[in-house]
Order: structure tokens, then C-alpha cells, then sequence
């Protein structure tokens, strides 16, 4: 399962970590973009594998910023 | 004569006719036809007869040509459709319901006379006309004919005709491929039931024409034609969800655009405070917050009904009441894309306007935008041309329209989002917490005074003075000074102060100037 940005920023933030159980809409990394702070979200409630992304990195819309393995 | 198809000779007592009239009757309803129903009932649904039971006022329904059936089909009663007039909520419709038992739904000669004919009678009588589509399209035992098709009548001249006059409803409600979805684009409101589909074709004839493989609910499912390309305007679990959520998709509306507004006895208080609004929207510009929040707090109690909730979502299209009166909300949400309007919450918002436009709902912007989104996606998808269609609606639309101002007003955005004066917006006002001007400070003052910035001795001070300067320009008050909102107003009052607007504004703007033209030339 991905997480995709739904939108092209910067990332400000990263802040959940590999391993951790999430529950749909949780923030993964925090983007910003359009002066204003976006999160990246679980698509669904599952356990975190890998985060694909850094701060500073830049995110391009649909890009995939963490990989998922569904409850 | 004959009073069957099996031509034998009719008797000469009158009581033995209505007999056989009767029995023919009966022989196209549900309860003779068990057996050709039960594929229907085993995938959950319901007849077109039960449907249409379910979505009109209890025995409200006068059927039309029940004992049609096509010359050469002995076993196609009513030639696929269940067609006449009933009552939703007392007022009269139009339905025309596809039944999937006989012959697939598929549309027959005989069925099109019944669809035109009632869709002529919403066009004459000015009542709301609903599909219940469950069927595939034309009929291609006749279809596969020249002398047939090209000289073939559909009613889409009709249902243009009818688009603004009387709403106009479809269900989704089994296979749609093709016609069935050609008719619902012409649809005021569609409704999808998940597991029915919807597009241009299914997937036989997509892998015939180009061999794509793909499922029928990949290609045209609820998620993908509702939630993502907002060709529906709702997905639905059942087919009773579906047939509720026209009768209250039509209780917003008049029965034409000549018919004054449906206002409904409303026991919500209509100067109910709420103490909430004072902390649903943080002065913080880079936080979001769920705009939905502040529309269930300003809104009549359980009023609001969102059009598209899964579909550009960065912008909220709901149908509502206030002080029971309806009225269309057009929503920024920072949740999605910042808020920002990219092409297809464009798409939606000037459809919604559109819509309220022509049956008289008064339109209520909640403005927060940063402006519209910007960068290669956005360009290729034709934002500039798309952008325009918001402005070209805003520009037709003669209800009243009111603006708050919540935060952010950007640019074009704000514009289009009907703020300060542009459309003469009948009411404008702002919370403390609004910050309107041309495009956001930091990027402009980059752009504006980069070289004066670079040459500075300390030029992050320099850019720090810039941006401290120009923010001092930016604020309520200063929009207030210069006339560009009527007033700034407590949160928790938006809701008083709404109503109040509302209920002395004149149904619509009359006066303009227009040039003797036959019509507007859409951007899109």
C-alpha cells in the first residue's frame, strides 16, 4: 500500500516511523506547499514499512513518500 | 379485433374484456414474473417497480404504456421501461425506470417513445424528471441496422431543453455503459450505487476497440467514477440509499425555475450563536483545519447535503438551509491541496453554481483560499481556461450570493471565489481572522524586490523589513477601510447574520445592461 503526496512541496517534517501502526489519515510526513503545512496520510490503517522521503527533499504530485502493509 | 398479441378474437361482453385487460395487466407486473426477476433479486436489488414504489409518495405512481411490448418480442413487457408520473414530497415528477429483466434494460423502440414522451411531459408541465438506470443502452438486436439507427430519435433535445427548467435526476443502478451514461450527463444530480457501472463503453468493447484489459469496476466502478472523476455526484451502498438521496437532493429544489423556493418550517434557531466558530479556524495561515466543521456549525441543523465529497475535495459543494431557507455553499478546504482550486475543483464549483443559479438557491462562498494551485500539473490540465469557467458562471448567475472571508483571500482565487467587489457580491463580510490581497507576501515581495533583497548589506534583514512592511497593509481592518467588505463580523455571529441577509434579499438581480446576444460562449 502507498502513501502518495497529493501535491508537489517541500518536506518539512517527518513524522511517524518504520514500524509504527497507523490508523487511516494519520500524518506519515508533513509537505509544505502553498505556504501552508500538508500532510501525507495512511491511505488506510496499517503498519508503516518505509518512508521514502527526507526532509528538505522535494515531493512531486502522485509521488509515493512511504510504503504501507495494511492491518 | 384482438385484445392479446396471440390475436385471438375478443368476446363480445364487456366484463370478459376488462377480464382480459385486467389479466394482461397483471401479466407485466412483478408477481407474474417471478422467475424472470429473481437474477435481479439475487444481486440485492430491487425491480424498477419496487424502485419506483420506494422513491415516490406511497400509491403515487400513474404508469404509461405498462402493456406496451415491441411486435416481434412476445416476452418484453412494457419494452424494457417502467415509465409515468408520481409524487416526491407531495409535488409531481416524471420517472422513467429501466428494467433490467427484460432484455437487459436494453432501450427498444417502443421503450424510447415511452422515455420521450415522459421526458415532454416534465418539458410541458415543468416537474422534475429522474432516471432510474439499470440497463445497456440501445438495443442491439435493432441497433445493427442502418435503416434503424440513422433515422433513430433519442431525447436529447429534450433533456437540453429541460437543463435549468426542472432538475433533472439519474440513478446508477447496474450496468450503465454507454447510453444509460450519455443520459446522465445530462443530469443535474447523479447518484451511483456501488457495483453498478458507469463511462462511454464497457470493457468488451474497449478491449475489441483498443485491447485494454480491464474490469468493469476498475474502468467505470464508484470509485473511480465518483470518487475520482466526479462523473457521479455521490456513491451509495444500496439501491434504497439511492432512490432517498434524490427525493433529498429534490427537496432543495423547485419544481421548475419558475416555481418559488421550497422553504421548510426550520426549528433551528435562526440567531443560534456558536461558541465553536472561535476556535475552528486557527489565525496560524499555515495550519488546516476540516472547513466542513464550520459549515455544520453555521448551516440549519442536519441541512447540509454535499455534493461530490469524494471528487476535489480541496473544494466543498454542499446544498444546505439557513432558517429554512436553501441555499448552495461553496467551500474552500484547506484539508485538500491547501485549499487551493486546481481544474477539477473548478469544474465542480462552476457546475454547482450553475445548478444553483437556475432553480434560484441563493450562493454562500466560505473563502479561505491561497489561490488557485499553481505549476506544470496544473497548467497541463488547462487551469487557465478552467479557471475562467468559476468566473463566467459567476459572472451569468443573478441569485444573490453572499461571502465570508475566513482567512486566506489570494489573488484570482479570491475573485472567483466571489470576495470584495468584483460580482457585487449582495453581502461580504470577514472574521478577524482574514488576510486578503494579491498573492501571498513572501513570494511577492521575492518577486517584486529580489534585486533590491540581494544588493542589501544584510539582505535577509532587508526581505524581513520588505515582508513586516507589507504585512502591516495586510489585515481586516484595512479591507474594511477601503470598502472591500461590508463589515467584520464575530464568527460566532456568521450564522445570525447570514439568515438575516438572506431574508431580505430579492430573489434575484434584475437591471444589467446586456447586449442584445443569443447567448454566452462558455470558456469550456
Amino acid at each position: 500500500m502507498e502513501a502518495k503526496s497529493e501535491i508537489t512541496g517541500r518536506v518539512l517534517e517527518v513524522v511517524a516511523s518504520p514500524g509504527q501502526q497507523l490508523a487511516e489519515d494519520d500524518p506519515i510526513v508533513v509537505l509544505e506547499s502553498m505556504k501552508m503545512e500538508i500532510a501525507v496520510t495512511a491511505p488506510r490503517a496499517g503498519t508503516l514499512r518505509e518512508i521514502k522521503v527526507g526532509v528538505d527533499d522535494l515531493v512531486e504530485e502522485d509521488q509515493v513518500v512511504a510504503l504501507m502493509d495494511p492491518a | 379485433m384482438s385484445l392479446r398479441a396471440d390475436a385471438r378474437p375478443a368476446p363480445d361482453d364487456l366484463r370478459a374484456r376488462l377480464d382480459l385487460v385486467r389479466a394482461a395487466k397483471r401479466a407485466v407486473g412483478d408477481a407474474a414474473r417471478a422467475e424472470a426477476l429473481a437474477r435481479q433479486r439475487a444481486r440485492g436489488k430491487l425491480t424498477a417497480r419496487e424502485r419506483i414504489a420506494a422513491l415516490a409518495d406511497p400509491g403515487s405512481f400513474v404508469e404509461a404504456g405498462a402493456l406496451v411490448r415491441p411486435r416481434d418480442q412476445p416476452d418484453a413487457p412494457g419494452d424494457g421501461v417502467v415509465t409515468g408520473s408520481a409524487r416526491i414530497g407531495g409535488r409531481p415528477v416524471s420517472i422513467v425506470a429501466n428494467d433490467f429483466s427484460v432484455m437487459g434494460g436494453s432501450s427498444g423502440e417502443a421503450g424510447a417513445r415511452k422515455t420521450l414522451r415522459q421526458t415532454q411531459a416534465s418539458l410541458d408541465h415543468g416537474i422534475p424528471y429522474v432516471s432510474l438506470l439499470d440497463g445497456g443502452g440501445h438495443r442491439i438486436q435493432e441497433g445493427l441496422d442502418s435503416r434503424h439507427f440513422a433515422a433513430v430519435s433519442t431525447n436529447f433535445q429534450q433533456l437540453v431543453d429541460l437543463s435549468g427548467w426542472a432538475p433533472i435526476c439519474a440513478a446508477m443502478m447496474g450496468s450503465g455503459f454507454a447510453g444509460p451514461s450519455n443520459m446522465s450527463a445530462l443530469a443535474d444530480f447523479v447518484v451511483m450505487v456501488r457495483g453498478a457501472t458507469m463511462g462511454i463503453a464497457g470493457p468488451a468493447l474497449v478491449k475489441a476497440a483498443t485491447g485494454e484489459d480491464i474490469d468493469k469496476e476498475a474502468l467505470g466502478g464508484a470509485a473511480a467514477q465518483a470518487d475520482r472523476h466526479g462523473i457521479a455526484d455521490l456513491a451509495v451502498d444500496t439501491d434504497a440509499e439511492a432512490l432517498e438521496a434524490i427525493r433529498r437532493f429534490l427537496s432543495y429544489f423547485p419544481s421548475n425555475a419558475a416555481e418559488p423556493l421550497p422553504i421548510q418550517p426550520c426549528d433551528d434557531p435562526a440567531d443560534r450563536r456558536e461558541e465553536a466558530l472561535l476556535d475552528l479556524v486557527p489565525a496560524n495561515t499555515r495550519r488546516a483545519y476540516d472547513v466542513r466543521k464550520v459549515l455544520a456549525a453555521v448551516a440549519d441543523r442536519e441541512s447540509l447535503f454535499e455534493l461530490k465529497p469524494g471528487y476535489a475535495r480541496n473544494v466543498v459543494t454542499s446544498l444546505a438551509r439557513l432558517g429554512g431557507r436553501p441555499v448552495g455553499i461553496i467551500a474552500n478546504q484547506p484539508l485538500h491541496l491547501a485549499g487551493t482550486l486546481d481544474s477539477p475543483a473548478c469544474e465542480k464549483a462552476a457546475h454547482f453554481i450553475a445548478l444553483c443559479d437556475a432553480f434560484g438557491l441563493p450562493l454562500v462562498f466560505f473563502v479561505d483560499i491561497p489561490g488557485f494551485l499553481v505549476g506544470s500539473p496544473a497548467e497541463k490540465s488547462g487551469l487557465v481556461r478552467r479557471s475562467a469557467r468559476i468566473i463566467h458562471e459567476l459572472g451569468k448567475a443573478t441569485v444573490p450570493r453572499l461571502s465570508v472571508v475566513l482567512r486566506k483571500g489570494y489573488g484570482l482565487g479570491f475573485i472567483a471565489m466571489n470576495g470584495g467587489r468584483s460580482f457585487g457580491a449582495d453581502l461580504t463580510v470577514a472574521w478577524p481572522s482574514a488576510e486578503i490581497c494579491a498573492m501571498s507576501i513572501e513570494g511577492a515581495t521575492d518577486v517584486a524586490f529580489g534585486r533590491e533583497i540581494a544588493a542589501a548589506p544584510d539582505p535577509a534583514a532587508r526581505r524581513a523589513e520588505l515582508i513586516a512592511g507589507f504585512r502591516a497593509r495586510v489585515g481586516p481592518l484595512e479591507a474594511a477601510e477601503g470598502f472591500g467588505v461590508d463589515d467584520l463580523i464575530d464568527p460566532r455571529d456568521t450564522r445570525p447574520v447570514l439568515v438575516e441577509a438572506l431574508s431580505r434579499l430579492a430573489p434575484r438581480r434584475r437591471g444589467r445592461a446586456r447586449p442584445p446576444k443569443h447567448r454566452d460562449i462558455s470558456p469550456i
